[in-house]
C-alpha cells in the first residue's frame, strides 16, 4: 500500500518477543476523523500495536504514517507530543496529585522553572466544562469513582491537542450511565475532527460508535471492514477464527432447589460496604450477584473469603460455622474466590505458573515440603484441563495473554475442589473465546455440585450463566428474580430504584 | 529443569572466583616471601570475620525476599553480645547458657520488629529503624561504657566440641546457608516467603497466612544476628556496646550482591552468604595494597552498584 492516505497508516508492522510473534505483519489504515474499532482476542496483538503506537514499543519492521508523515516514537512523550494520546484500561492517574496535576504531569506550565499553577488550573476548568465533567480542578484524583478517573485520562489527552485519541476497553469499570457520558464525549471529540481509535470486546459499544472495524487474530491483520456491512456474528467468527458453539444453557440439569444449602450467610454485614446480607447458596445451584458499582458486591464476596472481618452475622459452608478471621480459614472450609483483579490480586509474578497453580491448595492441605516432580504433572494437568495457552508450566504468568492468566486463576482454586465458589467480575477484559470456556468451567463446577456465587456487572452474563439472580444496591440485598422474572428490565429496575415498601 | 547458566548464584561465584584471582595476581609477592593475601591462614581469616557478616545475612535476604528489610542486624549483634559477655564475665554464668540468652535476646528483638510491622503496620524500614535505635541504647546502658573481656576469661583454651575456636563461625555459617537454603527452596514455608514478597495481596488471596509468614521472618532475622552477635563476642574477646556498628548496610548489600531484589519476591541465602564473602575478600585484601587504605569504602560501593547493574543487564537478556 502506498503511503498516499491521510490517515493513520500502519505499513507492515512487525513485532516479536523472543520467539513469540506478537505481531506479524500488520497493515491497515485508519481514516482521519473517523471512529475505527480494534478488535481481536487477548494475545491477538492489540496491546502490542497500540503500545507501538504509544511510543512504549519500537517495531521490528514496519512503519506507522500519520498525514503521509512517518512517525518515529521512541517514548510516550513524544507520541503525545505528535497529538497521540492514550486511554488506558489500567488506569495510570497519580492518586496522590490534583486533577489538574494529572492532567499537566510531565508536561507542566512553567515560566522560568515555576509552575504555572493559575494558568493550569484555569485550562483544567475549560476542559472539564468541555466534557462536562463535574469535579474540581483541585480535587485529589483517588476522591474520583472510576468513571472519572477514566475521563481525567481523556481530558489529559485533550490537554495536549490530540488529534488521535487511543481508547484500551475504556468501559471495562464502568457502568452503563457512565459510559453513555463516555460514548457522548466520544460522539464531540469525532465530531470536532479527532480521529478514534477504540479497542473493546464488547461489540454493542463498538457498533455504537465505530465506523469502521478492523479485526487482529495471532499477531496477523484478518480484515477492516465497514461497521454497516457486517454483523456481530460476522465480527466474532473473524476474532475467534471459527464459530463458537451454541449456548450452553439447558445442557446442565437444572437445579432442583431441595438439597441444603452448602453457603449460608445470615444477617452479614460490614460497614460502611454492607449491612444485613442473607443468602444461601445450593450444591449444584449457580446464583448471580448483580449490582452496579458500588452496590458493595465485591465487598461482599471479600468479607465472606475471610480477607475482612464482618461487623455482624455468620458465614456456614455446609451448615459448619466458618471463622471469618482469614482466607485461610475460609478456603479450608471450603471456600474459593476467584478475585476481580487478577493482576494485583490473583498472580504471583515472581513465580512461574506451576507455583501460582498448586499455591491454594498445597497452601490448604497445610504441606510442608514442595514436591516439584509431582507439582509439575499437577500443573500440567491443570493447563491441559483448562486449556490454558502456555509454554509450559514453568513460565511466568506475564508471559501469558489476559483471558489464559484468568484461566489461570480460575484453575488454581478449582484444583482445590471448593465446595463453594466465588467469582468476582469473572471475565472482565477477556476476550469472547475464554469468556465462553470461563462460563463452560462454572457450569462444570456446579454440575460437580459446588455452590457458586457469581458477582458481574456484565447483565447479559448473569442472565445466562445464573439460576438465581440477586441484585445488590447501595450495601443491601433489594431483591431476587429467578427464571423468566429475571430480564434486563426488572433487574436494572432493582439495581438502581428505591424499592417501595 | 533448570539450566546451568540460569542458576543465579553461579554469578556470584564467578565475582568472587574473579576476586580471589585479582588479588592473588595483583598482591604476588617479589622473591621468595610467601603470598600475603593467598596462603591458609588468610584464607581462614577471611571466613571467620565474613561468617560473623553471613549468620546475620542469612536472616536478613529471607527479610528481603519476603519483601520487607531489616535495618536492625548490626544493632542486634551488639545486644545479644553484650548481654552474653555480662552475664558470663559478671554474673559468672557458664558460657553455654550466657549465650544462649544473648541469641534469645535477639530473637526477641527480631519479635519487637515482626510485631510492629504486622499489628502496628509500621513500614518494615521504619520499624526496624526503631528497632536499631532501641537496641543499640540497650547495649549502651548495660555496658555503661565499659566493655566486657570475655578472652582472658576463656584463656585461649576454649575448643568447642573439640573443633579450633576459629573453625566455629565458618562451620555455623555453612550450615546455616545449607539449611535456609533448603528451607526456602523446597519447602512450602520458603515458597510462602517468596509468595509474600513477589504480591502480598495475591498471597493473602491465595490463602497463605501472610501475618505469620511476616512474623516468622523477622523472628529469624533477629534470631540470627544474636547468634552472630554472640559469635562475634566470642572471635573478638570483647563484649561491648559499640560491636558490629554499621554492619546492617554490609548485611543488605551482601543480599543484594547476592541476587535479592528489595522489591522482594527474588533472592537466595546462598546468594547472600556468597556476597558476604566478596566483601570479606575486599575488607581484607584492599588495606594489604599500598596507599589504598583511603580508597576502601569507595571501592566497596562501586562494586555494589557494578555488581547490582550486571546482574541486571543479564536478567534482562535471560527473559
Amino acid at each position: 500500500m502506498a503511503a498516499t492516505s491521510n490517515g493513520l497508516q500502519f505499513t507492515d508492522v512487525r513485532k516479536s518477543f523472543g520467539a513469540v510473534k506478537a505481531l506479524r505483519g500488520v497493515t491497515f489504515t485508519v481514516v482521519q476523523g473517523e471512529a475505527h474499532a480494534l478488535m481481536g482476542e487477548n494475545g491477538a496483538g492489540k496491546s502490542t500495536l497500540l503500545k507501538v503506537l504509544a511510543g512504549i514499543l519500537q517495531p521490528d519492521e514496519g512503519a506507522v504514517h500519520w498525514r503521509g508523515e512517518r512517525l518515529h516514537l521512541r517514548s510516550p512523550r513524544e507520541a503525545l507530543e505528535r497529538g497521540i494520546g492514550m486511554v488506558y484500561q489500567e488506569m495510570l492517574s497519580f492518586p496522590n496529585l490534583t486533577v489538574t496535576g494529572n492532567i499537566f504531569a510531565g508536561r507542566e506550565l512553567t515560566r522560568g522553572g515555576r509552575l504555572r499553577q493559575a494558568e493550569m488550573r484555569e485550562r483544567t476548568e475549560a476542559i472539564l466544562a468541555e466534557l462536562h465533567l463535574d469535579v474540581s480542578p483541585d480535587a485529589p484524583a483517588d476522591s474520583l469513582s472510576v468513571a472519572h478517573r477514566q475521563l481525567l485520562q481523556v481530558a489529559r489527552a485533550l490537554a495536549f491537542k490530540c488529534q488521535i485519541l487511543v481508547l484500551d476497553e475504556p468501559t471495562t469499570s464502568l457502568t452503563d450511565g457512565e459510559a453513555d457520558h463516555l460514548f457522548a464525549v466520544l460522539e464531540r471529540l469525532k465530531a470536532a475532527g479527532v480521529t478514534l481509535l477504540y479497542v473493546s470486546h464488547r461489540l454493542p459499544e463498538v457498533f455504537r460508535l465505530c465506523d469502521r472495524i478492523t479485526v487482529l487474530r495471532d499477531g496477523a491483520h484478518v480484515e477492516t471492514c465497514e461497521r454497516r456491512a457486517v454483523t456481530a456474528d460476522h465480527v466474532v467468527r473473524a476474532m475467534v477464527g471459527r464459530e463458537l458453539p451454541p449456548r450452553a444453557t439447558g445442557e446442565r440439569a437444572s437445579w432442583s432447589g431441595t438439597a441444603k444449602p452448602i453457603l449460608s450467610v445470615e444477617s452479614l454485614a460490614r460497614r460502611p460496604y454492607f449491612t444485613n446480607v442473607t443468602l444461601s447458596v445450593s450444591p449444584g445451584e449457580i446464583v448471580g450477584l448483580f449490582g452496579l458499582v458500588g452496590s458493595g458486591r465485591s465487598e461482599l464476596l471479600e468479607t465472606i473469603f475471610g480477607l475482612f472481618a464482618p461487623d455482624a452475622g455468620t458465614i456456614r459452608v455446609a451448615g459448619e460455622l466458618v471463622p471469618a478471621s482469614s482466607p485461610r480459614a475460609a478456603a479450608r472450609a471450603g471456600i474459593a474466590l476467584v478475585p476481580e483483579e487478577r493482576q494485583r490480586q490473583g498472580l504471583l509474578f515472581n513465580m512461574t505458573i506451576r507455583h501460582n497453580l498448586v499455591l491454594p491448595d498445597r497452601t490448604i492441605k497445610g504441606d510442608v515440603l514442595v514436591r516439584a516432580g509431582a507439582e509439575r504433572r499437577e500443573a500440567q494437568q491443570l493447563v491441559d484441563t483448562f486449556r490454558i495457552k502456555a509454554a509450559g508450566v514453568e513460565v511466568p504468568p506475564d508471559s501469558l495473554s489476559g483471558g489464559n492468566q484468568q484461566k489461570v486463576v480460575v484453575a488454581k482454586w478449582l484444583a482445590t475442589s471448593p465446595k463453594v465458589l466465588l467469582l468476582d467480575e469473572p471475565t472482565k477484559g477477556v476476550d469472547v473465546g475464554a469468556k465462553f470456556e470461563i462460563h463452560e468451567i462454572v457450569r462444570r463446577e456446579a454440575g460437580r455440585g459446588a455452590g457458586c456465587l457469581v458477582a458481574s456487572s456484565d447483565l447479559p452474563e448473569v442472565l445466562a450463566l445464573a439460576d438465581r439472580i440477586l441484585v445488590m444496591r447501595e450495601g443491601h440485598v433489594q431483591g431476587q428474580l429467578a427464571g423468566a422474572e429475571a430480564t434486563e428490565e426488572s433487574v436494572m429496575h432493582l439495581a438502581t430504584h428505591e424499592v417501595a415498601s | 529443569m533448570k539450566k546451568l547458566w540460569q542458576i543465579r548464584e553461579l554469578s556470584t561465584v564467578a565475582i568472587l572466583v574473579f576476586e580471589v584471582l585479582f588479588f592473588t595476581w595483583w598482591l604476588w609477592p617479589d622473591g621468595s616471601r610467601s603470598h600475603p593475601f593467598l596462603n591458609a591462614s588468610n584464607g581462614l581469616l577471611i571466613l571467620k570475620y565474613s561468617a560473623i557478616y553471613g549468620i546475620a545475612a542469612v536472616g536478613a535476604a529471607i527479610v528481603i525476599i519476603s519483601g520487607g528489610v531489616d535495618l536492625s542486624p548490626g544493632a542486634v549483634m551488639a545486644l545479644a553480645g553484650v548481654v552474653g559477655a555480662q552475664l558470663f564475665v559478671v554474673q559468672g554464668w557458664p558460657l553455654g547458657p550466657a549465650m544462649t540468652i544473648g541469641v534469645l535476646v535477639g530473637l526477641a528483638a527480631g519479635l519487637m520488629s515482626a510485631a510492629l510491622v504486622v499489628l502496628v503496620k509500621l513500614p518494615p524500614f521504619i520499624a526496624t529503624l526503631g528497632v536499631m535505635g532501641i537496641t543499640r541504647g540497650l547495649a549502651f546502658i548495660i555496658t555503661e561504657g565499659q566493655y566486657f573481656d570475655v578472652s582472658s576469661k576463656l584463656l585461649g583454651g576454649w575448643r568447642p566440641l573439640g573443633l579450633p575456636a576459629d573453625w566455629v563461625a565458618p562451620l555455623i555459617m555453612l550450615a546455616l546457608a545449607i539449611v535456609f537454603h533448603v528451607l526456602m527452596t523446597t519447602f512450602q514455608w520458603g515458597r510462602a516467603v517468596f509468595a509474600v514478597g513477589g504480591n502480598e495481596t495475591a498471597a493473602l488471596f491465595s490463602g497463605i497466612a501472610v501475618t505469620r509468614v511476616k512474623t516468622s521472618v523477622y523472628a529469624l532475622s533477629g534470631l540470627l544476628a544474636g547468634l552472630s552477635g554472640v559469635v562475634l563476642v566470642l572471635v573478638q574477646g570483647q563484649g561491648k556496646a559499640d560491636l558490629a556498628n554499621g554492619y546492617e548496610l554490609d548485611i543488605i548489600a551482601s543480599s543484594v550482591v547476592g541476587g535479592a531484589s528489595l522489591a522482594g519476591g527474588r533472592g537466595s541465602v546462598i546468594g547472600a552468604v556468597l556476597g558476604t564473602l566478596i566483601f570479606g575478600v575486599l575488607r581484607n585484601a584492599l588495606p594489604q595494597i599500598p596507599g589504598a587504605t583511603y580508597y576502601d569504602r569507595l571501592i566497596v560501593g562501586l562494586v555494589v552498584i557494578v555488581i547490582v547493574v550486571m546482574d541486571q543487564l543479564l536478567l534482562k537478556r535471560r527473559s
